[in-house]
This record gives C-alpha cells, structure tokens and sequence, in this order.
C-alpha cells in the first residue's frame, strides 16, 4: 500500500475544481496503474472517489479486484460500481456475480443494478433465488435486473415468482416482465413476447398503468393480429382500457386499423366517439374521412367539433367541400371551427374553394371569404379585393379595404390613394386610411411608400390631406417627416391638427427638435403643450443615449410650467444616471407640488450613480441636496435611504 | 380496496383491479378527453362557458418545484380543468412554498406535501400527473418513477444528466402508455414556431445551417470539488440522501441546495446543457432531425464549447452560440438558407428575419401550423390536452431524449477534447471506447432504475 503522502499528492491533482478526461491511450494504462494505488492507499473518500470517477473512463481488468473489495463498503460501494459498470468484459460480471452471495442492504441493492446495466444473462440464476428476498428493495431491484436481462429464463424465473409476489413488490415484477417481454419480442420471440403480456393482462389486481401497458404490448406483439383485441378494449367498459387501445392505435400504421376504429365510431358513446376520432385525426389516414365527414355533419356538439378540428390535419382535399358547407351552418362554433379549419387547410383546394365564395357568394359569403382570403394569404386574389373595395355594398368595401391592408404590396399603393382621393364618406375615408397604415407598415420601402404619399398631399382636400399625414406617420423616414413638418403651417386647422397629431406620435426620435420647436413657437397654447409632452417622451424615452437626453431635459426645463409637465420631466431625469441629472432634480426640492417625485428621482439617480464597477462621486451639493430630500419627503423608507446614500457618498 | 405496505412501510392502496366508468372519470385522466372538453373543444359549444366540474379535473401534484417550478406551476395552475393537491419536494421550505402557493390559488389548505418520493408515489394514486422540476440530476429518474406508477409528467429541462437516462425515460412512457413532456415551452411559442416552420418549409430555401444559444454564463467544463462539510439537517428539512439521489454522496453543504448545485459534473449539464435544453430541440424542429441527434461534433478550443460546430444527418449544421452574435437576447436561434434567414429570442415582438417579406406570412404560418397539429400555442395546455387525448406532445421523449443526446454528446466532445462521431440509430460514438463509457453513469443505491 502506497503511503498516505504519496496518495495525497497525487489525489490533489486528481481532485482539480475541473475534470480532465481524455489522457491518451498510451498514458491510459499508466494512468490506470496510479489510481488503482490511490484506491489501495488510505487515501481520503473524496480522493477514491475522484479515482473512482476516473476509472469509469479508462479501467481494464487490472482493477476490477481492488474495485470489486470495495463493494461491501457502505461508503465506497456506489463509486467502485461507478468505475466498475463500464469496464468492458467478463471480469467484471464474475465479480459482481460473486458479490451477490457476499453483500445486503443498498451494496446488494446497487450491484443488482449493475448487473441490470451489464445485462449478464449468467446473473439469471444466482439472481433468480433474490426474488423473493424479505428485503423489497433488494427483491424489487433483482426484478427489474432480471427484466433487462430480458432473456427466456429470466423471463421464467419472473413469471414463476410473480403468482406470490408480494402487493409492494408487484410493480417492480411487472417492470421486469415488461423488459423480458420487450427484449424477447426484439429478438423475433413473439409468442413468448405475447404470452408475458397477455399473463400481465390477466394479472388480478394489476394496477392501471399495467393494464394499460400489457395491452399495448399485447396488441403491438399481434400485428395485424392485434385490431381485434384493440378494438375489443375500445368496445369495453373500462375506460384504461380504452384510452390505452386509442394511445396504441397511434402507433400502428395502416388502412385495416384506421377502417376499424372509424367503424366503431357510430357505435360508441359520446366520450369513446371524441378519444377515436382524435385517435383518427393523428392517424391522418384518408380512409377515416366518410366517418369523420359523417359526424361532422350530423353528431351532436362536442363530438361534431372533433369531427370537424381532424380535417386539416388529415389534409385531404376531398375535406374541402364539407368544411365549405359547414361554414354557414347555423351552429355558431360548428362554424367558426370550419372557418378556422378552412383558414389553416393545406393545399390549393382549399385557396380555390375560397376564391370562389368570394366571387360568386352572397354578400355574407364574401364577406366570409374576404377573411379567409386574408387568413390563407391569398395574394392571387387580390386583384377581386381591389375591385371589391369600390362595390357598391359598404360592408364589402370596408371588408375589402382591410384585407387589401393586410395583403397589399406597394403596387396597390396608387389604388387606394385613388380610392381616398375619390372618397367622400367619413366611413369610406377611414376605412382607406386605415388600409393604407396597414400596407404602409408592412411595405419595407418606406422611401417608395413615403413618395406615393407626399405626392398625395398638394392635390388632396383638407380631410384627405390630414388621413395621408396619419399614414405617413406609420410610413416614416426624413422625407415623411419633412412632409409633416411643413404641414404644421398649414392655414387649414383640421391639417395643422393633423400634422402636430402626426408629430407627436412620430416612432423615431427625429421629430424630438420639431416637438421643441412646437413647445416653443406655436401659436396656440394647447399645440405648445402638445409638443412640451411629446418633447419630454422622448427625453424619457431609453433609446436615446442619455447624455442626448439629459440636454433635452436641460431644454425642457426652461419651458415646464404645469405640474404634470414638471412630473413628466423628473421622470425623464429619474432614468439618467448622470450628475447633471441630479443637480436638475435637486431644484425641484422647493416646488411643493412635485417635491415628493423630486425626493424620488434624487434618491433613484443618487443610488444607481453609486453602483457599477466605477461608482460616480456625488458633490458636497448634491450630498446636501439628499439630506434635504431626507428631510422634507413624507415617505419615511425613501428618507431613510435618502440618507444612507448621502452618508455613504460622504 | 386492498391497502398493502410498501417498501417505506407506509400504507396505501397500491393496486385497482377494475374500475367502473365512473371511477375512472373520477381519477384517470383520460376522463378530461370525454367530458372536459373546454380545452380540446371551446368551452361554448359544452355550454359550460369554460367551467369544468371537480369530477373531470387533471388531478395533479408535483416533485421538486423550486424557483422555476413554480412558475411554471402558476403558468399551469389557472388552467380550470387541473387540480394541484399534493407537492413532493427533499426540502420542507420548498414544499411548504408550493403549498403556499397552491392554497393561495384555491383558498383553502389542501394541498399536502410529502419529503419521499416513493412514499409520495405509492400513497397518491389519485393523482393522474406531475409537474417534475428538481435539478438536472432527478429529472429523469422522477420522470420514470412517476411513469412507472402511472402518472403522466411534465418534465423541467434539461431532462436528462445522460444518453442513457434519456433511452431509458423513453422506454418508461413508452411501455406505460404515458404522456411527457418536457419543459422545451418555445416549441409552443408563436415567433419560435413560425422559425421552425419557414425553415421546415424550405421557405429559406433548403436551410444549410442553424444556430443555437448556450449559456452565456456557464462553462463546458466541469467542477469536482466538494463544499465544506456542514452538519447534516434533520431529514425532515433537507433530507439529503434523497436530494442527492442517484447522484455520488459527498458531504452536505447548504450551498448545494440553495441552487449552488451548477456547474457540478455530478449534478449539472454544463452551459451546453443548461440552455442546449433550451434552444436545440427547436433548432432540431426546424430541420427535421427530433427523431435523430447530430451525427459530428468538432471539438473548439475553448471553455465553453462556444462556435461548436455539429452536423446532422441531412447534413446540416448546427452552430453552439454563446453570444448575442445570431439574436439579441436569451435562448436564441436562427436559421440560415439560401434565400434568407429566420431568427427568434426571448422577448422579441416578431422574429428578426433577413427581409421583413418573410413576415408577411406570420399569422397564416402560426395558424395553419395550429390547424394541421391541433397544438395550442401553450406548452402547459398542449400537454393537459395530451393528458386527455392520449396523444403525444410536442416536446414527446423522443424529442427530448434525442436533443438531449446531442447536448450529451457535445459535452463529451469538449470533456475528451477530440471530434467525435455519433451513431444516432446505434446511439453510440463511433470508434471511440471512452466516449461511449460517458453514455452513462452508475446511479447511486437506492435510487437505480
């Protein structure tokens, strides 16, 4: 035995914070030489078992002995079948073979999986006297080894033990059995395979999840021998039974099986009917359509909307018509189910099928069709959507509208500007307007939408002027800004409306100077006020570099006169972390009508300036600033923290 | 009823012979797929206006709900037709928590917790599912002794800690007929299910590379090192034979427990791991491989596994991103073809896309991809709607276990340093003896499966 320093030594370096696999087979055998002498010494459990871990990877024969002592040890068993499980050849087996006569308890109980895990069919026997050991973990474990032996024999010895096996150890004996039946039917022993299954079948007092597994490998292990006995459980009355039969049936391709459960169908009840033709929908075999088509005309709510919900997944074009006429039914969910099925049914059957309804239905039909068109994406037609949005029908233009919104590419941007040119009812107006946002924030080009647009704007009327500077807005760019800008001298008020309108709800940050400009220079206070809040947005808005934003408020905070200004312009200031940004907020002390959202931005900005890997030094001014926000706030958690940030910036 | 004593000693009713119809809709799940229609059919055409009466409810406990299990729990608890009564959790604040949480919601002092989880499993056999979010290490191994006791799971990620965890929570769900799904919540997002299907449709043209987030913050590499020792609580606080599980014993240390437990080999998947668990299974999705993993894997010199290039099957590559390079934000992806490229993040109002005329089809993609696949865009509700069906959901074990296996492999590459090939229908590396001894570990007695 190497001595204790020896080992210690060496177990350091196996005992890095980090493993080091893959030595090299040319230093492999060495390797293996040192950490059998760790596993002899007195070295400490961690070290053996950092050794142990190391063998798993690269041990021969040469340490199964000193692994195979260590078995009976309470401490190490588990680390020595560690190293142990994986060593290739028969050294290995015999030592775990040998063991069983020797260990008890959580030794015994290991090894017997391990010899589960090798699969030593010579285990059988030794293994087969453990069955019926009083201790059930070790009779449980021996069951299962036994199953993945999964031979003849072992097969045997589980099936002669299981008449007498205990309740607590009876699922563990059905696992193994399982495993037998499993690795028998895998070897092309299927008449043994059957037997174990049908003996679990018939097993009193199996519980449920036996049931249900013994008939799946009992109707799998038939072939096509096995429908009549899937079928038969369906028929049954327990309900395990049936919901097994409909998960195997999921496994077993083919049209006999498919006819048999569509069969069934019109024989069971309500709750059968909805588990088989859910059965059927994942089968997605055609042949069960005739059945399927049946139910979903006819059959009662909940089973008529199964019926229904397994057409696109089956996916035959042959579904089409049925899911058409369904699709007026006076059942409100029968027909939204077939909408929703005809929105998401593949292939072009279905496209023509709507493209149809939507030139030659009624008026509810198109405007069904309309939706669908939009649904399915059917680009094709919108040339039908372009003629529909002059019907003379208002629902059919306003439907029309939105689809051609939806679907419309840059190339229907010159029909719809037609359209509002034309348009002369607020409702058309709108529903142009809106259609033209849609396309316009779908369209990449912003530089080509934007040009359309503007080009729109010198000829357009007053009301058609301020929907084109709305659409602009969702346009965007410098030219569709520019558009806007100009517009805000407009002498029309509904345009000059429109276009402050527009700017304030501009999506980039570019319109900030035009908002200031606004706040500053506009002729009416309610537009000033319009672009003071839209100016201090942006000022608090994040994805502006917060220096750009402390500037902006320094701008605004010349200009702020209302409370719910000088609110909005802490706000922005509470979410800059800069110096500048608190000295602004400090001055807000004094105004008693916001001093409570001053003490919460000061406290806010001073802590987040103190964190980080480099913490900002507060001025004595700013020090002094909190202590006062410590004192004069009502909120006693934020003086507290007022205070230890003041202290701590001290 | 018979009451039998389980290996715990504790009394329960482990075993149902036969239940009549109306039993069953009172404790089986499969009860929701017949009468509590409100989540498959729209509430209106049950006349029930939404409401589900007690007798039809998902009933419903959890394992493990820490920090991220509960949210996901108050994501769950608001579906009418669950009812959450039981919490299972190694760490009585936790449990006590959850139990806050749900009495809260419901108004009353229902809900009980449990310290064992076997104990939890063999006396609740009313309850149809669980919520599992324990850390990395108990995720699989809870997920198949729950399935093995007859419950339906929904699984926080990473799912699995190995290749073989993953095959065998596959196997589990399968043998029993079980509905899982594990917590990858994007493959029911809108912005990243319309990614998956441009590139799913060759919308992109025939995508040619995708790329997928790992954390920005973890390592590849992994720690050893033991915590100071700490006096063991009494195991009604922190029982720590369970909290460790299946993983090596090493001595208590609070940290550990608090969620210091990242960046163990013993108890975490690495940065790859960490968000591979997030971001792969979608990058997977748009390519067509969640039945498969990735074939290659190119080691890259540095700690993180950063730039990793993977190839699957069909040639595709996926590209490991640490950064903000693909995407802006956390848990992205992208995909890249000839005619453009489609990328998606946490957060994002829309995908970013190469031309915005790859969005004008948003709305159509989102809703024929919910009209073809009857999923809703909710991970929670497509997997309590499974729970009625019998269907499987969308992020099923094999989508888990197979893009597990891919982040499983990638750590194997950069743990040994070298290339690796993986044979995904082997599922083993190719020519490479110590790769494919870190396809499992030996769990720790008594927690083995």
């Amino acid at each position: 035995m190497l001595t204790a320093k020896f080992t210690l030594g060496f177990a350091l370096l196996l005992a890095g914070t980090m493993v080091s696999f893959g030595q090299g087979n040319a230093s492999a055998k060495a390797q293996e030489a040192k950490l059998i002498a760790v596993l002899k010494s007195d070295a400490s459990r961690k070290e053996k078992a950092d050794a142990c871990r190391e063998l798993a990877l690269i041990a021969s024969a040469d340490a199964v002995p000193v692994l195979a002592g260590m078995l009976a040890d309470e401490q190490l068993t588990h680390m020595a079948r560690y190293a142990m499980e994986t060593i290739p050849g028969s050294a290995v087996d015999d030592a775990f073979r040998a063991a069983l006569g020797t260990l008890q308890g959580r030794p015994l109980v290991g090894v017997i999986g391990s010899i589960g895990v090798r699969r030593d069919a010579k285990a059988v026997q030794p293994l087969s006297g453990l069955l019926r050991n009083a201790d059930a973990e070790v009779a449980q474990a021996t069951a299962r080894a036994l199953g993945s032996i999964g031979n003849a024999e072992a097969a045997k010895a589980l099936n002669d033990a299981l008449a007498n096996v205990p309740a607590a150890n009876q699922v563990a004996f059905c696992e193994g059995l399982f495993r037998c039946a499993e690795s028998l039917e895998a070897r092309g022993e299927r008449k043994q395979a059957m037997g174990i299954y049908d003996k679990l079948r018939a097993l009193p007092s199996a519980p449920q999840q036996v049931r249900a597994g013994a008939l799946r490998g009992a109707v799998l292990a038939r072939g096509n021998d096995g429908v009549s006995l899937l079928v038969d459980a369906i028929r049954g009355s327990d309900f395990v039974l049936v919901a097994a039969a409909a998960r195997t049936a999921m496994e077993i391709p083919g049209a006999a099986l498919t006819k048999a459960l569509a069969d069934e169908l019109p024989k069971q009840t309500a709750d059968k009917q909805i588990l088989l033709i859910q059965t059927l929908g994942k089968r997605a075999d055609a042949g069960a359509l005739p059945a399927l088509f049946n139910l979903g005309r006819t059959a009662a709510g909940p089973v008529r909307i199964a019926a229904i919900r397994d057409l696109p997944e089956i996916g035959h074009a042959s579904a089409v018509p049925v899911l058409v006429e369904l699709l007026w039914n006076a059942d409100r969910a029968v027909a939204e189910t077939a909408r929703t099925c005809l929105a998401g049914f593949p292939g072009p059957e279905a496209s023509s099928a709507v493209a149809a309804l939507l030139t030659k239905g009624t008026v509810e039909q198109r405007l069904v069709a309309m939706e669908l068109v939009s649904r399915r994406r059917m680009n094709e037609s919108i040339p039908t959507l372009r003629q529909a949005a002059s019907d003379e029908d208002a629902r059919i233009r306003a439907a029309a509208l939105k689809r051609l919104g939806e679907l419309g590419g840059l190339s229907e941007l010159p029909a719809l500007l037609g359209l509002l040119s034309k348009a002369s009812s607020p409702d058309d107006l709108s529903a142009i307007e809106d259609s033209l946002s849609a396309l316009c924030a779908r369209v990449a080009d912003a530089e080509a939408t934007s040009s359309q647009l503007i080009a729109q704007l010198s000829p357009a009327k007053p009301a058609q002027k301020a929907a084109l500077l709305r659409v602009l807005v969702t346009a965007g760019g410098p030219k569709s800004l520019e558009a806007v800008r100009s517009s805000i001298k407009d002498p029309k008020p509904e345009v000059r409306a429109a276009a402050v309108e527009a700017l304030n709800s501009w999506t980039t940050p570019e319109a900030a100077p035009d908002l200031l400009a606004l706040a500053k220079t506009a002729g009416s206070p309610s537009e000033k006020q319009l672009g003071l809040r839209g100016y201090l947005r942006w000022a608090a808005d994040g994805e502006v570099p917060p220096p750009r934003r402390l500037e902006m408020c320094r701008e605004a905070a010349g200009l702020v006169e209302r409370t719910e200004e000088k609110r909005m312009l802490l706000a922005a200031l509470g979410g800059i972390n800069q110096p500048g940004a608190l000295s602004l907020i400090l001055d807000y002390l004094d105004d008693g009508a916001v001093r409570e959202e001053a003490c919460v931005a000061a406290v806010t900005v001073a802590e987040r300036m103190g964190q980080g890997r480099t913490p900002r030094k507060l001025t004595a001014e700013q020090i002094a600033g909190l202590e006062k926000a410590a004192q004069v706030t009502q909120n006693a958690e934020l003086a507290r923290r007022a205070r230890a940030v003041a202290a701590a910036a001290r | 009823m018979r009451k039998q004593t389980s290996p715990l000693g504790v009394k329960g009713s482990l075993a149902k012979t036969s239940l009549t119809r109306r039993q069953f809709l009172k404790r089986a799940s499969v009860a929701g797929a017949a009468l509590a229609m409100p989540c498959i059919i729209p509430g209106s055409a049950l006349g029930l206006n939404g409401a589900v009466p007690p007798s039809e409810r998902i009933v419903f406990g959890g394992i493990g709900i820490g920090g991220r299990g509960t949210g996901v729990l108050r994501w769950m608890l608001p579906e009418r037709d669950i009812q959450f009564v039981a919490v299972c959790d190694a760490k009585k604040s936790a449990r006590e928590a959850v139990k806050k949480v749900a009495d809260n919601h419901y108004g009353n002092q229902d809900c009980k917790t449990y310290r064992d989880i076997r104990e939890f499993l063999a006396l609740r056999t009313d309850i149809d599912a669980v919520l599992i979010a324990t850390g990395d290490r108990w995720h699989a191994l809870a997920s198949i002794l729950a399935m093995r006791a007859g419950k339906d799971v929904y699984s926080e990620k990473p799912s699995s800690m190995t290749i073989a965890e993953g095959q065998a929570v596959v196997a589990t769900a399968k043998r029993y007929g079980r509905v899982y799904q594990t917590g990858t919540q994007r493959l029911s997002e809108e912005n990243f299910v319309f990614c998956i299907e441009m590139a799913r449709q060759g919308r992109l043209g025939k995508v040619h590379t995708t790329y997928a987030h790992i954390a920005p913050w973890d390592a590849a590499e992994m720690k050893h090192d033991w915590l100071p020792a700490e006096p063991e609580p009494p195991k009604d606080e922190v029982d720590w034979d369970q909290w460790l599980g299946p993983c090596p014993w090493r001595p208590y240390n609070q940290a550990y427990a608090r969620g210091g437990w990242r960046g163990y080999y013993d108890f975490h998947t690495s940065c790859i791991g960490e968000w591979g668990a997030h971001t792969f299974a979608q990058a997977q999705a748009g390519i067509d491989c969640l039945n498969t993993s990735a074939t290659e894997y190119h080691y890259v010199n540095n700690p993180t596994g950063d730039e990793m290039v993977t190839v699957f099957p069909n040639g595709v590559k996926m590209i490991l991103s640490r950064g903000d390079k693909w995407w802006r934000g956390s848990c992205g992806m992208r995909f890249d073809g000839p005619e453009g490229w489609v990328a998606a993040a946490d957060g994002y109002s829309r995908p970013d896309v190469s031309s915005p005329k790859l969005l004008a089809d948003f709305r159509k993609i989102v809703a024929d991809y919910m009209a073809r696949t009857q999923r809703p865009m909710s991970h929670v509700r497509d997997f309590f709607d499974c729970v009625k069906s019998r269907r499987q959901p969308v992020a099923n074990p094999v989508v888990m276990h197979r893009s597990m296996s891919t982040v499983h492999a990638a750590n194997i590459c950069m743990w040994l340093k070298r290339d690796m090939k993986y044979d995904p229908v082997k599922e083993e590396f190719v020519g490479d003896v110590e790769a494919n001894r870190l396809r499992s570990r030996a769990m720790r007695e008594p927690w083995i499966i």
